[in-house]
């Protein structure tokens, strides 16, 4: 049998080039890949919707968003992603997979989604405009507040779209797409981005 | 043209598509070859207000009944279909 060696990394590893993109000058859009992150997608089987969310509220300490939102927990944040399921994420194996298997056991079927998406964090004085090219959905703050989130399409790609908390007095947006769709994406929003001037990063810290 | 999604909000057509007739009911698996193939084969073209099935599968991935105008494209209403979200039709 023949022997494989996979290199585990990230979806964006070999297009994001670090450093600035675009116009010269203050970047009006930031762009973060967030990587070895812990993502479970938790669906409630027929039936158990609310035992479901009874167990994600003793475990999590929140109540499990039954609306299009993004509720933060201490270490933790859940994320809407369609009727009676979620996104739980999070970092550091407390809730992989392996750990909540067991927890939501009867209740809910879960999915790993860790090495399935990418997630890009959109910040920056032009990051609402630069996503308005993209995103059919209004971002304004008054409709799209923080914690707001939609699954949602952009560039004909699925993707979860959610407001984190505001950073240094800025929006800050997150963005889960799909591994395999996430270099078409990431170029999209460059080229979206590149008029407003781009900084690019890479970082291990959920926002 | 908008979708109003009973989970998801107003979006695009884009993010949809379109099954068809949410009219037809599967025959019992002991009905009569004429009544499976109306069921499979026969459907109306009918030009005014119906009921359709669209799939939000750029969005949350619910199945959606959708009543429409076809004349006008006019939607009056959108609900959840049989088994899309347990919450909202208690499947
Ligand atoms: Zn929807």
């Amino acid at each position: 049998m023949a022997d494989f060696s996979w290199d585990v990394r990230s979806p964006l590893d070999r297009t994001l080039v670090a450093g600035p993109y675009g116009v010269q000058g203050d970047a009006g859009v930031a762009l973060t890949e967030i990587r070895n992150f812990d993502l479970v997608q938790v669906m409630a089987r027929r039936g158990k919707a609310s035992e479901m969310a009874q167990t994600a509220q003793a475990r999590f300490g929140v109540a499990a968003p039954e609306t299009p939102k993004a509720v933060g927990a201490s270490d933790a944040t859940l994320i809407w992603s369609g009727p009676d399921q979620f996104f739980m994420l999070s970092k550091g194996g407390k809730h992989s997979i392996e750990a909540l298997a067991p927890v939501f056991a009867g209740s809910a079927s879960l999915s790993d989604q860790s090495h399935a998406r990418a997630l890009i964090n959109v910040s920056g004085e032009k990051a609402r405009t630069m996503l308005a090219k993209l995103s059919s959905i209004d971002l304004h703050p008054d409709v799209f507040g923080v914690g707001a989130a939609a699954a949602t399409s952009m560039d004909h790609t699925s993707v979860t779209l959610w407001r984190g908390t505001d950073r240094n007095g800025q929006v800050v947006f997150n963005l889960l797409v799909f591994a395999t769709f996430a270099q078409s994406l990431w170029h999209t929003i460059l080229d979206s981005a590149a008029e407003y001037g781009v900084t690019i990063g890479h970082s291990e810290d959920l926002a | 043209m908008r979708i109003t999604c009973p989970f998801c909000g107003e979006r695009e057509l884009g993010e949809f598509t379109y099954l068809g007739d949410a009219k037809p009911q599967r025959p019992a698996a002991d009905a009569s070859e004429e009544a499976v193939y109306d069921y499979v084969y026969l459907r109306d073209n009918i030009a005014g207000v119906m009921s359709e099935h669209w799939y939000h599968g750029g969005g949350c991935r619910a199945w959606l009944k959708v009543t429409r105008n076809t004349l006008t494209h006019e939607i009056s209403a959108v609900e959840p279909a049989a088994g899309a979200g347990a919450a909202k039709v208690g499947a």
